[in-house]
């Protein structure tokens, strides 16, 4: 061993030992976090890896920033084995891939150079983009852009460094075995003329920068948005956005636990440490804000800063919280680590993540809509973020709206958001010869199917209308079918999503103990919410039912040819779909709608808004933002009427009677007079009478 | 045969409607017990003597009239006293105050001075036997009880406007009386009266709402619904979340379920169809009348009047129409 | 300061009432009951006062049977720090009684205030706040819609029929509620954990004998439905002349 592999080695000993030490600290901030147990399903866990993280799936559904990273991404996974190589290769000298079958090392250095050159590509293509584009997402402060720029160039840096290695290497020993470099050497070819003292000073110069850059880069990690290289991975492993399970699904509190006494999260410490992951892992790429629908309206909300602000009040908590007081220090000369320089550590102590961070107002501007989620690349979950402060808000300090005090009343005191009398939740049936369950259980008969109808469905008028729609259905096709009448009550999600989890776990018991009672096995709703929370959260707590959504339902009919519908072929329409949330993103549920319209409607045409299906915008009235209101910015129900009227459609189809409120308004607050139907409404319009 | 003694509410120097439904009230049941007295009390600043004949229009036959200084407004402990001790000494079998706001402060305390038991808020009553049996609405209004009071005195407050007052003209006595207990002396005293009119009503204390939806199209023709509200006299101006989110109107004038939940005596709905979350914040109004121009607008539903038309062209015509009936009646 | 608020459980107004089959009361059966809500203003204003205005107790007590309990766990969960259930089979018809029975039970406490809601939503008496006072030899401001309390006095409006009054009164004193006051927070779970280990005092109600007694209960008679008077500004008249002499509010 030479003195400079003696020296290297010594060199990347305390790197690796410097970079493990962060790392370790890292690691330990999570302890302060509470547990989440997210080990189950393994191989889910495994695809979720592969599809997003390796196949970049989410990455790639930006079709110009989308490729960029992807080329970026997988050029760092080829070059890491050369890296490997170059660093083991300094220490030990002897060492090299040149063992392998000789095919195999050329195709390996084949990629070392391609790939050098793709992301030497990209990154040009990066700084052009955030130098000269300033794509909206990517707004921050200025630390944030330095941050992006240090890496940007820190990888140029790689990049021209490595080439610049295997040129002037190969300048030397134009036919050592690493000369299947078609970039490396044709750039060798004017440098072999120079003299080789000259050579070999240079590639020794170029050598030290590259591996000095690797490791200078490696330790700069920990400090930038660039930990994301280390923790996307993990992250998306135990990320539950893209199951295992149904998506969407709001953590279980247990409210009977014994000596629990804080419920939701105010800070740090009181988050899991998925959450806490979800920091770490964020790379400030704005995907999530650049879909969120009180962000596009001009509310203060961003996802981005939810999940940014957690990680800034996680560094510079968690080190008090450990006794290490040297990070108080020097938080501020490093990006991400704190809030402010002059900050004592008892005042550090006494602020918290919610208020000092993350205001109220911006918690209860989120939707809930999960279009955050399904953009982001690396498996955060920010409505786990959301609706745990909520929680504490609700649940701690009883903080809410003051408009939100109705409806938790109203909740409590009448099974449904609504003031109304639980006694006329069977209203709408009158005179439609719909039996409820208790009816039934009486003669001993039992229906195939409960039509969950749902608080809108039984109350709100525009709704009964389309509860009487879908039974008219139910009837036509012959489907024995029941509801609950006045034992059904609300099913308690706008209490869940609004962080009263409390409210939320009684109205879901009671429904659980009816319908255990009722001993139903099937269930139909028209309502997404209701689909969502029976079928998804009410197994948390014991409820397990088959739970189908209408569009699905009325679709199966439609198949089975059990709809008689009239011959007359009508009138054409061109229609456009919105997607609800809780039924699209939450549930998957794209289809069944479009499919129901399209066969009871042979002559109707189809139109999409630009942002559909899992794209889809939120029409504003989800997670309980329909209960609250919206004074800031443009409201989110016109926005999203003005994109489904640029269609062009002579019809809107909705899906959720909550999205055909939202609407509904919406239309008619732009002076239009298209018309807002429920799927069932179409395909009861054209029942043979 | 016995006497009946009844509490004739004034304010500011004057008689109030409720004073003569209290006196007339009297007479109805003196006259049912065979022909009593009705004695009247009548408590002011000194002055307020000049008013006794009036009370005599509607069947009082003596008047007692307690003037002092310390008694232009309601002192509730005074008069509690004064009151107390003239039912007692007077052996009447029943005494009747108004369930106003001054009669509810006042009767309880006098039959706890009393030591009897007494029925609030009546809209009916009749003697049978030895008891009083009476109408009390209940349950906000959903239910009747029917109770009986026994003992002597009966001491009943009646509600303003269930039993008019009948005249029945006599030439009322008049009896000077000094109050009981030094009114200066009260721990509890009316610093400041302040008398309606200028002040706006809040839409939670108004008997009459008229409330403007989007079919009003435009801030501007707010106008016409303030017209209307004027016309009333005792109307506030209500509005849909539609018109407040687009600013028409300021959020405080919001009812539904994200603003206020009213219950006045009137609701006029203009221009509103009628979403779940406004009728969830009115339909406990006690008639509710709604104007839009589609028949099928769920706001029908609810209402007890409806016309169909454009609230626009309606609205003036309304506003004269309330207008002439204020003016007469 | 100390400061008793006396609440009582009533059913849910919202309901569509039947008489029970002893005609006597309404039928129980599906009734959602909560605090009369000016009795939940009257814990908030206690709790309000006793927050802005340092150190303080509010004791909430209720008269009537076990289940009242639910509703005196209710204000502890709101914030109370004690509660004292006065119990008695049944609530009397007889406001008097039930002041009898208060006021033996405020009498030794040494409260700067007791508050009750304006009247109860569902008897709609209005007679006990103030029945309480008497007994008590205190003052009492009814149907507050403002109040302040500052150097042993309170200073509180009072709405009256087209007019207002600002009353001024020496503490201790008996106030009731109106609209107007805050309305009753919305507890929060923790309140409602930390309710459960708060103290509330079972004792017998002393109750005299009643004078006023309930012979029937009965529901008003249904109201029409609605209607159409007609179309355009040539139904107005008709419409002014139903609203005179039908539904009488004009």
């Amino acid at each position: 061993m030479r003195t400079e592999n003696a020296v290297f080695l010594l060199v990347l000993l305390l790197a690796a030992g410097f970079f493990s030490y962060n790392v370790q600290r890292l690691l330990s901030y999570l302890s302060i976090a509470q547990p989440d147990d997210r080990s189950g399903h393994p191989l889910v866990r495994l695809k979720n890896v592969i599809t997003v993280a390796f196949l970049q799936k989410k990455i790639l559904r930006d079709p110009v920033a989308g490729p960029m990273h992807a080329l970026i991404f997988w050029g760092f996974v080829v070059l890491t084995v050369g890296t490997i190589e170059l660093l083991l290769n300094g220490s030990f000298p002897a060492f090299s891939y040149a063992f392998l079958p000789s095919q195999l090392y050329t195709f390996y250095s084949i990629s070392q150079d391609v790939f050098g050159a793709l992301v030497l590509g990209a990154i040009a293509f990066a700084f052009y983009r955030r130098l000269v584009l300033h794509p909206e997402r990517l707004e921050g402060d200025g630390l944030e852009h330095s941050d992006a720029l240090l890496i940007l160039g820190a990888i140029a840096g790689l990049m021209v460094t490595m080439f610049a290695v295997n040129a002037f290497g190969l300048a030397l020993e134009p036919d050592s075995i690493t000369r299947a470099k078609p970039l490396s050497l044709a750039l060798s070819i004017p440098l072999r003329n120079l003299p080789t003292g000259l050579l070999t000073g240079a590639h020794a110069v170029f050598w030290w920068m590259h591996a000095l850059l690797v490791l200078a880069f490696l330790n700069y990690l920990p400090y930038s948005k660039h930990l994301h290289i280390v923790s996307s991975i993990p992250n998306v492993y135990f990320s539950n956005s893209q199951g295992p399970g149904p998506k969407g699904v709001i953590r279980f509190l247990d409210l009977e636990a014994e000596n629990v006494e804080q419920f939701g999260a105010a800070d740090v410490d009181q988050m899991t440490w998925k959450d806490l992951l979800d920091g770490y892992t964020c790379t400030e790429c704005g995907r999530c804000t650049s879909v969120c629908p009180a962000h596009l309206t001009g509310k203060v909300l961003s996802p981005r800063k939810i999940i940014i602000d957690t990680r800034r009040r996680l560094m510079e908590k968690a080190p008090l919280m450990l006794g290490d007081y040297s990070e108080v220090a020097h938080h501020a000369l490093v990006h991400g680590e704190g809030d402010e320089g002059s900050m004592s550590a008892t005042a550090i102590l006494e602020h918290r993540l919610l208020d000092n961070f993350i205001t109220e107002e911006e918690l209860w501007q989120c939707t809930t809509c999960r279009a955050c989620i399904q953009e982001c690349p690396v498996g955060i979950e920010h409505l786990d973020h959301i609706v745990d402060m909520r929680r504490n808000l609700v649940l701690m300090e009883s903080r809410f709206p003051p408009e939100v005090l109705p409806t938790f009343e109203s909740m409590e005191r009448n099974g449904s958001p609504w003031a109304f009398r639980p006694d006329d939740r069977a209203k709408w049936a009158d005179g439609l010869d719909i039996p409820t369950m208790a009816e039934l259980t009486e003669r001993g008969e039992s229906p195939e199917i409960l039509f969950w109808v749902g608080c809108m469905g039984s109350f709100d008028d525009r709704s009964k209308k389309i509860s009487v729609a879908f039974a008219r259905i139910l009837q036509a096709a012959g489907v024995p079918f029941a509801i609950l009448g006045q034992e059904e009550t609300c099913n308690g999600d706008p209490a869940r999503r609004m962080g009263n989890e409390y409210l939320y776990q009684t109205l879901a018991k009671q429904n659980i103990e009816t319908l255990t009672r009722c001993d139903v096995k099937t269930i139909v709703t028209f309502c997404p919410h209701c689909f969502h929370q029976i079928g998804n959260e009410y197994p948390q707590l014991g409820g397990n039912y088959e739970v189908i959504h209408h569009s699905t339902y009325i679709e199966r009919l439609l198949e089975a040819g059990r709809v008689p519908f009239d011959t007359d072929a009508g009138k054409t329409l061109t229609m456009a779909y919105h997607d609800s949330c809780y039924l699209g993103r939450y549930n998957d549920v794209y289809d069944a709608p479009r499919e129901t319209l399209r066969r009871a409607l042979p002559i109707v045409t189809m139109v999409e808004p630009e942002r559909t299906r899992d794209r889809g915008m939120c029409c504003g009235a989800g997670g309980g933002r329909m209960f609250m209101e919206e004074t800031q910015g443009k409201r989110i129900n016109i926005e999203r009427a003005e994109q489904l009227l640029a269609t062009g459609a002579d019809t809107l189809a909705v899906a959720c009677p909550f999205c055909m409120t939202m609407i509904s308004d919406g239309v008619k607050a732009k002076g239009s007079d298209v018309p807002v139907l429920d799927i069932s409404e179409v395909v009861a319009s054209r029942l043979r009478v | 045969m016995a006497n009946t003694f009844a509490f004739a509410e004034s304010r500011g120097g004057a008689l109030r409607r409720v004073a003569f439904e209290a006196v007339s009230a009297a007479r109805a049941l003196a006259d049912a017990s065979g022909g009593g007295e009705v004695h009247a009390m009548l408590v002011g600043a000194p002055g307020i003597a000049s008013l006794a004949g009036e009370l005599g229009k509607y069947g009082a036959d003596m008047v007692i009239v307690v003037e002092h200084a310390g008694l232009a407004n309601a002192n509730v402990e005074a008069l509690a006293a004064t009151a107390a001790a003239r039912i007692k000494a007077g052996g009447y079998r029943a005494a009747i105050f108004s369930a106003s706001a001054q009669g509810r402060d006042l009767a309880p305390r006098v039959a706890a001075q009393l030591g009897v038991s007494m029925a609030a808020d009546v809209t009916a009553f009749e003697l049978a036997g030895d008891a009083l049996v009476v109408k009390h609405p209940a349950y906000a209004g959903k239910v009747i009880a029917t109770l009986k009071l026994t003992g002597s005195p009966a001491i009943v407050t009646l509600r303003p406007g269930a039993r008019a007052a009948v005249e029945a003209v006599r030439e009322a006595r008049v009896e000077s009386a000094q109050p009981t207990s030094d009114p200066g002396a009260s721990k509890l005293v009316v610093k400041e009266m302040i008398v309606g009119g200028g002040t706006k009503l809040d839409i939670g204390d108004a008997p009459v709402i008229v409330s403007g939806g989007r079919g009003l199209k435009s801030a501007e023709n707010f106008k016409l619904v303030e017209d209307l509200a004027a016309a009333f006299g005792n109307a506030a101006v209500g509005a849909t979340r539609a018109v407040t989110d687009d600013g028409w109107r300021p959020h405080s004038d919001q009812i539904g379920q994200t603003g206020r939940q009213v219950s006045p005596e009137l609701y006029v709905a203009l221009g509103i169809s009628g979403a779940i979350q406004h009728i969830a914040g009115m339909r406990n109004s006690r008639t509710i009348v709604a104007i839009n121009k589609d028949k099928e607008a769920p706001i029908f539903k609810v209402a007890d009047y409806g016309i169909v038309g454009d609230v626009i062209e309606i609205l003036p015509v309304l506003t004269a129409a309330v207008k002439e009936a204020r003016a007469k009646g | 300061m100390k400061i008793a608020v006396c609440i009582k459980r009533v059913p849910d107004m919202e309901t569509r009432f039947k008489i029970a089959a002893s005609g006597t009361a309404v039928d129980e059966a599906g009734l959602k009951y909560d605090m009369s809500d000016f009795d939940g203003y009257a814990v908030e204003t206690a709790l309000q006062l006793n927050e802005k205005q340092g150190p303080g107790e509010t004791v909430v007590i209720s008269l009537g049977p076990d289940v009242v309990q639910e509703q005196l766990r209710k204000a502890l969960s709101m914030g109370a720090d004690r509660a004292v259930q006065l119990k008695a089979e049944r609530v009397p018809t007889d406001g008097l009684v039930i002041a009898r029975a208060l006021a033996a039970e405020l009498k030794g406490g040494a409260y700067d205030l007791i508050f009750f809601g304006r009247q109860a939503v569902d008897s709609a008496n209005a007679t006990v706040g103030p029945m309480v006072a008497e007994l008590l030899g205190l003052p009492c401001a009814t149907a507050v819609s403002t109040l302040d309390i500052a150097n042993g006095r309170g200073t509180a409006r009072r709405d009256l029929e087209g007019a207002a009054e600002i009353v001024e009164f020496a503490l201790p004193a008996v106030v009731t509620i109106d609209e107007g006051m805050p309305r009753a927070r919305y507890p929060s779970l923790k309140g409602i954990m930390a309710a459960k280990k708060k103290p509330l005092e079972v004792k017998p109600a002393q109750l005299g004998e009643e004078r006023l007694t309930l012979e029937k209960m009965e529901l008003p008679p249904e109201r029409a439905a609605g209607r159409i008077v007609g179309e355009g500004p040539g139904a107005v008249a008709e419409l002014v002349r139903l609203l005179h002499t039908e539904a009488k509010v004009l």
